[in-house]
């Protein structure tokens, strides 16, 4: 009776050895099926974590730069405005020191320097003289200013004042009877004329 | 011969208990194996969500700390710009007699 109970003993543990075995080994594979899902999730999730950090790295650097590019733009306009401001302002001051100079006694020479001038070039026999307002008064003796051009260009030349006045600064604009060809020779036109030089050179002296 | 069918009996009645014993496991085992592939889909989804939403933070953390590099950049540049512009004007405002006197020469010669 004894060897019956030690078998029948021995029976059952190893049954409920067996039966710990499955239990053990099922858990384990439950947590190894568990454990792979999530290291799966993981990995799929962190492809697509990469491109979307790539991506939020690529849009922080092109709105950098972009930002970079605005900002040189603006500092550049600023530096650049700032500059044509002080340009703008030597040109003004300019025009204000040439309308003190035709109140000055030596304007009446550079004014017939100027109608001289514009004389030779236009080279002709009959010529008008446009002044403004102020200029027209002054004591011109044109006829002296007429043989100064003719020893220049071998025309005798006539000039005569025109009733026209231009509102002009100073200067005189010279024009043929007819009207067809024009020297413009204010102080208006040649600051016009030789604005792109002044402006470089003014430029250069300032900055 | 009756004491050794008594014995027979009970080796019979303990593998038939074993038996029990070894089908019940594996019928646990079996289940907790369903219940694992049941919820191996729940663990993927929320592992993904998990390192997602955290990649998520991330780009929102390096993009805002961006802006705020990109601030102070920004600031040091302009300010830079501010003191060329301030070179400028001294430099302008002390030539610019001599710009105009330029200017004057330039008309009138």
């Amino acid at each position: 009776m004894e060897s019956t109970r030690v078998i029948t003993e021995m029976i059952l543990e190893e049954a409920k050895k067996s039966a710990e075995h499955i239990i053990q080994e099922a858990q384990k594979s439950a947590e190894e099926t568990l454990e792979k899902q999530r290291q799966l999730g993981v990995q799929r999730a962190s492809e697509s974590a990469q491109l979307l950090l790539k991506k939020a790295e690529s849009e922080i650097e092109l709105n950098k730069l972009r930002n970079m590019a605005n900002a040189k733009i603006k500092a550049n306009w600023v530096i650049l405005s700032k500059k044509e401001n002080w340009i703008d302002k030597v040109l003004n001051e300019a025009k204000n020191k040439l309308k003190s100079l035709t109140q000055s006694k030596e304007y009446i020479s550079i004014l017939e320097k100027l109608i001289i001038e514009a004389g030779i070039i236009l080279g002709r026999k009959e010529l008008e003289v446009l002044l403004n307002e102020q200029d027209s008064t002054l004591p011109l003796k044109l006829d002296d200013l007429a043989k100064e051009v003719s020893e220049k260009t071998g025309f005798k030349t006539k000039l005569r004042l025109s009733e026209e006045k231009p509102k002009v600064i100073g200067g005189a604009v010279v024009r043929t009877v007819n009207g067809k060809v024009i020297m413009d020779n204010t102080f208006d036109d040649i600051l016009r004329r030789r604005e792109k030089d002044l402006r470089f050179e003014i430029a250069k002296i300032l900055f | 011969m009756s004491v050794l069918l008594e014995a027979f009996k009970a080796i019979k009645e303990k593998h038939l208990e074993a038996k029990r014993i070894v089908e019940e496991a594996t019928a646990k085992a079996e289940k907790l194996k369903n219940e694992a592939e049941k919820k191996a889909l729940s663990v993927y989804e929320e592992a993904y969500k998990t390192t997602q939403s955290q990649a998520e933070q991330k780009a929102i953390d390096i993009k805002r700390k961006a802006v705020e590099d990109a601030e102070h950049e920004l600031e040091k540049f302009l300010s830079n710009a501010e003191d060329q512009a301030e070179r400028i004007e001294a430099k302008a405002r002390k030539n610019f007699k001599k710009a105009v006197d330029s200017v004057l020469n330039m008309i009138l010669q």
